[in-house]
């Protein structure tokens, strides 16, 4: 099999998965693109570097496309760090929100910080274990573990009835 | 560690054994920490079903088709090619499993996944057994969680197979089913897709998908059981 065709049957499958990715970390269409053009180029160049599976070797270079463009484009959407301890940590009993409607929900994820949406976004919509979310994030397992709690506490809080309504009106 | 991180990390079978069982034994004696993880169940089961899983416009799936126009003869090719290996091709099971997923890539990539798209079982097993010599067992296991969104007829091993797609969440489940019962069960991945085989009932059962193993193996289970027939 030429690169090309290689290429094609082992990263083209996931196009999906990158662009969804892509899609949620820069929360438009038109940017996704973009992003998304640029890390299939480098995906393409730098094939020979797959090692493994191809759907976290993809994620991964969408991942660092999305940060460098956003880095450019949107610097105050990557604070120093967002992994400083919670102010007020509210334990599992605040989480209450039992009826969730689709778009509260998906307002909410939007919402989130960026480093906890991508947390959020690898482990429930491509199903990755923590161990391949830290490979892609290039952070340790524990930062991954202790991002998604935070995550999923962020969204029960925003989900709470009154947040929703508190979410639209800022909106 | 938070008690809070460690029932995140129990939801998401990511504890170690040890560590599970002790949550698990805390959660025995305390109501409060069993409904906290039941609600982050849910939570995370919201979150995959109902948040918006954006797919890429066409034009980065047409990039390199025009170069692809030779897929077409793909089948005819796979032919060629097991009439030449015969039964020794049929017997490196490996390639057939490296076959099957390349069936569904191919499938996946073509977007023609399926020929009649339908839910209703009772639809796609007559379309199948007017275009086979035989008649699948169409299971409807929406039930489940699986929803039946249609079907088609390949071309694997040589031979013309059912192929049967479920669904679960954004993933494609393909399952091909030909008359064949001489299978142990057994598992194979490769690329990020996982193959699971069985046998029932005279016929060979495939499933080929990029969903997780856990999973794959649950519908296969399912199907194994008789389940939605």
């Amino acid at each position: 099999m030429t690169d090309r065709a290689r290429y094609e049957a082992l990263v083209l499958p996931h196009l999906d998965a990158a662009y969804n990715l892509a899609r949620w970390l820069t929360r438009n269409d038109h940017d996704a693109e973009d992003v998304l053009q640029e890390a299939m180029l480098r995906a393409y160049r730098h094939f020979e570097t797959l090692r493994g599976e191809a759907r976290p070797w993809l994620l991964a270079i969408v991942r660092n496309a999305c940060w460098t463009w956003l880095r450019a484009n949107r610097p105050a959407e990557l604070p120093a760090s967002q992994d400083e301890p919670e102010s007020e940590a509210p334990g599992p009993e605040a989480l209450a929100a039992r009826e969730f409607d689709r778009r509260a929900l998906n307002e909410a994820i939007a919402a989130l910080p960026l480093a906890f949406r991508e947390a959020i976004v690898l482990r429930e919509l491509e199903d990755l274990p923590y161990k391949e979310i830290a490979r892609i994030a290039g952070i340790p397992i524990g930062t991954v573990m202790s991002r998604i709690a935070r995550a999923r506490r962020l969204l029960a809080q925003a989900l709470q009835p009154a947040a929703v309504t508190r979410l639209r009106v800022h909106k | 560690m938070r008690t809070d991180d460690r029932l995140h990390a129990y939801i998401d079978g990511e504890l170690d054994a040890a560590a599970a069982l002790e949550l698990e034994r805390e959660m025995a004696q305390n109501p409060a920490l069993r409904a906290s993880a039941e609600r982050l169940r849910e939570l995370s089961s919201a979150v995959r079903t109902q948040a918006d899983y954006h797919r890429a416009p066409q034009r980065f799936k047409n990039a390199g088709r025009e170069k692809r126009r030779w897929l077409i003869f793909a089948p005819a090719f796979a032919l060629a090619i097991l009439l030449g290996a015969g039964i020794g091709l049929y017997l490196a099971r490996p390639g057939e499993d490296a076959e099957l997923v390349a069936s569904h890539v191919r499938a996946t990539l073509a977007n023609r996944v399926i020929d009649v798209a339908s839910a209703d079982q009772h639809t796609v097993k007559p379309w199948l057994s007017a275009r086979l010599p035989y008649s699948p067992p169409v299971a409807d296991l929406s039930s489940e969680g699986f929803p039946l969104t249609g079907a088609r007829v390949d071309y694997v091993g040589g031979r013309q197979v059912a192929v049967l797609v479920y669904q679960r969440r954004q993933h494609i489940v393909d399952v091909y089913l030909w008359p064949d019962g001489e299978t142990t069960g057994r598992a194979f991945a490769r690329d990020g897709f996982n193959v699971e085989h069985f046998a029932r009932g005279g016929m060979r059962y495939a499933l080929v998908s990029d969903l997780n193993r856990n999973e794959l193996r649950d519908l296969a289970k399912l199907l194994n059981s008789g389940s939605g027939s």
